[in-house]
């Protein structure tokens, strides 16, 4: 039976600059399975970052025809609503980490719980330390490397329970090692509490991590395996 | 369904357990606004700086004016006396000038309701200026036996009551005998000389360094500091009005104004309005002085307000640069916290706090800041009276944070409004 946690059909975006109009998504249809890995490749250009927007509720469609997240038909609802439902059931993975580095790495984390209005009770500390890094409770995103950056970030990602977390190239600014870790997270963290992730990469062997794969090309979606 | 490994579950695809999480806590909406400041210290600072300024300006500015006039009024209310007779169109700040002969002394002290006197006494005063510790002052010319009154509870400090003075007085009267007049020219040099006396108050001592027995020329006359007094009584410069009369009125008995005693202080306002109507004369409530005061200066408190207003203008205005500036360089940060599903009230909310935040730390440096001009002040212009009140302090606080959040109204307005997706791709 099927358990769809995001279900998208004809999803347009348009940009204007001007007289000029760039057809960035061209009437994606994507359906993903709860606690489904599904990995989108693409060459740079392509909309890959623009549909993880759209389906993050970050950027409206131009156009659409089904939108809807864990339930939620997102094509309907007010900017509060889009908001609410980005807090309260997506958790976002960016390539260039995007942690505040005003405040430390379990600030990071609070703030994300606070935001959704969760009790905090050391959750932080403890999915710092699921993701390995519970020496670095305290410190903040400019006193960590990349790899680690990254891997508070997913921390902030996960620590809301989101239905859905939606990674835009999480592996990109990061090496090898790096990367391996990064990847083995996501993968430990879908095995063991059923996430749902749809993760945007270059990298095919960060793809091979996936359940599915998804080829972009020129603002569509094709199925590679 | 379940979730492997055993750290945690999943039910109908969502987290119940992961790691034994539990939600108890809370995290204040101060905690990023602080951290913000605390990472960007000397913009903080600055901004503080330009506040507290600000503020200052605004609370020295108060205190300084306002202090001045009420010290001037307290002193005018430290005379043993309940009203004050002026010229009919003058006012309160009347420099100087005699227009009103002896013969009102009998006039004020006759005055009667329902048959029975009223006035115990009437205090002449001559009033005019001179050039002492580096500014004009009001020189009170007052008959040596009304000295009492005008002293109250304050010391002599050094020095005598008018010794030359009273002897002057004496000798006048003999000149006078029963006439109102005396000839200046049966007046001896010496014995003018003998009377031109000063008694000074101790701010005015210790601003122009004088003491006892120094002298200084006053109307073309050398005249002698014969004593100084506590400060707080009427003038800061007494001298015999007698002396006075026979420099610069030949001689000829007449007087700027009069404090009045009373038998009956409770009948002031209803013998105020007797006196007013005999004398045909200004006639004021000695306790109404401060505000008669303030109202003669109405226009330079004007002044100062919107001198003040202005300042305190320009330094919002930077606040709100500051802040537009800010959200400008934080613009990628405002689009993580949508993507975490910051609220716009949320957004806004951080951006108003942190300007509240500084402008709180810069009225508090302010105030400091204000504290310490005034020290400076009275070190350097002791003459001057910086009256820090409550209200102005009150008034501080309120501006300082009511503007703070105004100054952010804007910025942050401008930064709830940001495109998400745009904000997070901002390099």
């Amino acid at each position: 039976m099927s358990d769809a946690i995001l279900t998208a059909r004809g999803i347009c975006k348009d940009y204007r600059d001007g007289d000029r109009v760039a057809h960035v998504l061209r009437g994606i249809d994507l359906t993903v399975e709860r606690g489904e890995f599904v990995a989108v490749m693409g060459p740079s250009g392509c909309g890959k970052t623009t549909l993880l927007n759209v389906l993050g509720l970050m950027a409206r469609p131009t156009s659409a025809d089904v939108l809807l997240v864990d339930g939620a038909d997102c094509l309907s609802l007010s900017d509060r609503g889009r908001t609410t439902v980005r807090r309260e059931r997506i958790g976002f993975v960016f390539q260039r980490f995007n942690l505040l580095r005003t405040i430390s790495a379990r600030g990071n984390i609070d703030l994300a719980l606070q935001l959704r209005g969760a009790a905090l009770d050391g959750q932080a500390a403890r999915v710092l330390r699921e993701v390995g890094l519970e020496e670095c409770v305290h410190r903040k995103p400019g006193h960590l490397s990349m790899g680690e950056q990254q891997r508070v970030a997913i921390a902030r990602a996960v620590a809301c329970r989101p239905a859905i977390v939606l990674a835009d190239e999480p592996t990109g600014n990061l090496d090898s090692a790096n990367t391996q870790l990064v990847i083995d997270l996501f993968r430990r963290f879908h095995d063991a509490y059923g996430l749902t992730v749809i993760m945007i990469t270059h990298d095919a062997g960060c793809a091979s991590a996936a359940d599915r794969i998804l080829h972009m090309k020129d603002g569509m979606l094709e199925p590679v395996e | 369904m379940k979730a492997a490994g055993g750290a945690g579950s999943v039910v109908g695809g969502e987290f119940v357990l992961l790691g034994g999480w539990g939600f108890t806590g809370d995290l204040t909406l101060l905690r990023l606004p602080v951290a913000n400041l605390l990472h960007h210290k000397l913009r903080t600072a600055l901004c503080a700086a330009a506040v507290g300024i600000g503020v200052a300006m605004m609370v020295v500015q108060l205190s300084l004016s306002h202090g001045t006039l009420n010290e001037v009024a307290q002193r005018m209310e430290s005379v043993d006396a309940e009203l004050i007779v002026l010229p009919r169109h003058a006012n309160v700040i009347f420099q100087g000038g005699a227009i009103f002969p002896d013969t009102y002394v009998e006039l004020i002290e006759s005055a009667a309701l329902e048959g029975e006197p009223v006035v115990a006494k009437a205090i002449p005063v001559f009033l005019d200026t001179v050039r002492l510790g580096g500014q004009q002052q009001r020189l009170f010319g007052i008959d040596p036996a009304d000295m009492d009154g005008f002293l109250g509870s304050r010391r002599l400090r050094q020095g005598d009551l008018f010794p030359g003075g009273r002897a002057f007085k004496q000798r006048i009267e003999q000149l006078r005998g029963n006439s109102r007049r005396y000839d200046p020219e049966r007046v001896t040099s010496d014995e003018v000389r003998r009377a031109c006396e000063l008694i000074i108050d101790t701010r005015l001592a210790r601003v122009g360094g004088y003491s006892v027995g120094d002298v200084t020329e006053v109307f073309g006359q050398r005249f002698r500091i014969v004593g100084v007094v506590e400060a707080g009584v009427a003038g800061r410069v007494f001298a015999p009005i007698q002396t006075i009369r026979h420099i610069l009125n030949g001689g000829v008995p007449w007087s700027s104004m009069f404090f009045v005693k009373l038998r009956d202080p409770g009948q002031a306002e209803v013998v105020a309005d007797a006196l007013a109507r005999k004398l045909n004369a200004n006639v004021e409530l000695k306790t109404q002085y401060g505000s008669l005061l303030r109202d003669s200066f109405s226009q330079v408190y004007t002044y100062i307000n919107v001198a003040s207003a202005v300042a305190l203008a320009v330094c919002f205005l930077f606040i709100m640069l500051t802040m537009y500036t800010l959200i400008l360089e934080r613009t990628r940060e405002i689009g993580i916290l949508k993507s975490l599903g910051a609220t716009k009230r949320y957004v806004m909310a951080i951006v108003v706090w942190e300007s509240v935040l500084v402008c709180s730390a810069g009225t508090v440096f302010g105030i400091l800041l204000a504290y310490g001009i005034r020290v400076v002040i009275e070190a350097t212009m002791p003459l001057q009276t910086v009256d820090i009140q409550w209200r102005w302090l009150v008034l501080a606080v309120a501006v300082g944070l009511v503007g703070g959040a105004i100054s952010a109204l804007y910025p942050g307005y401008r930064a709830a409004r940001l495109d998400p997706a745009a904000a997070l791709s901002f390099e």
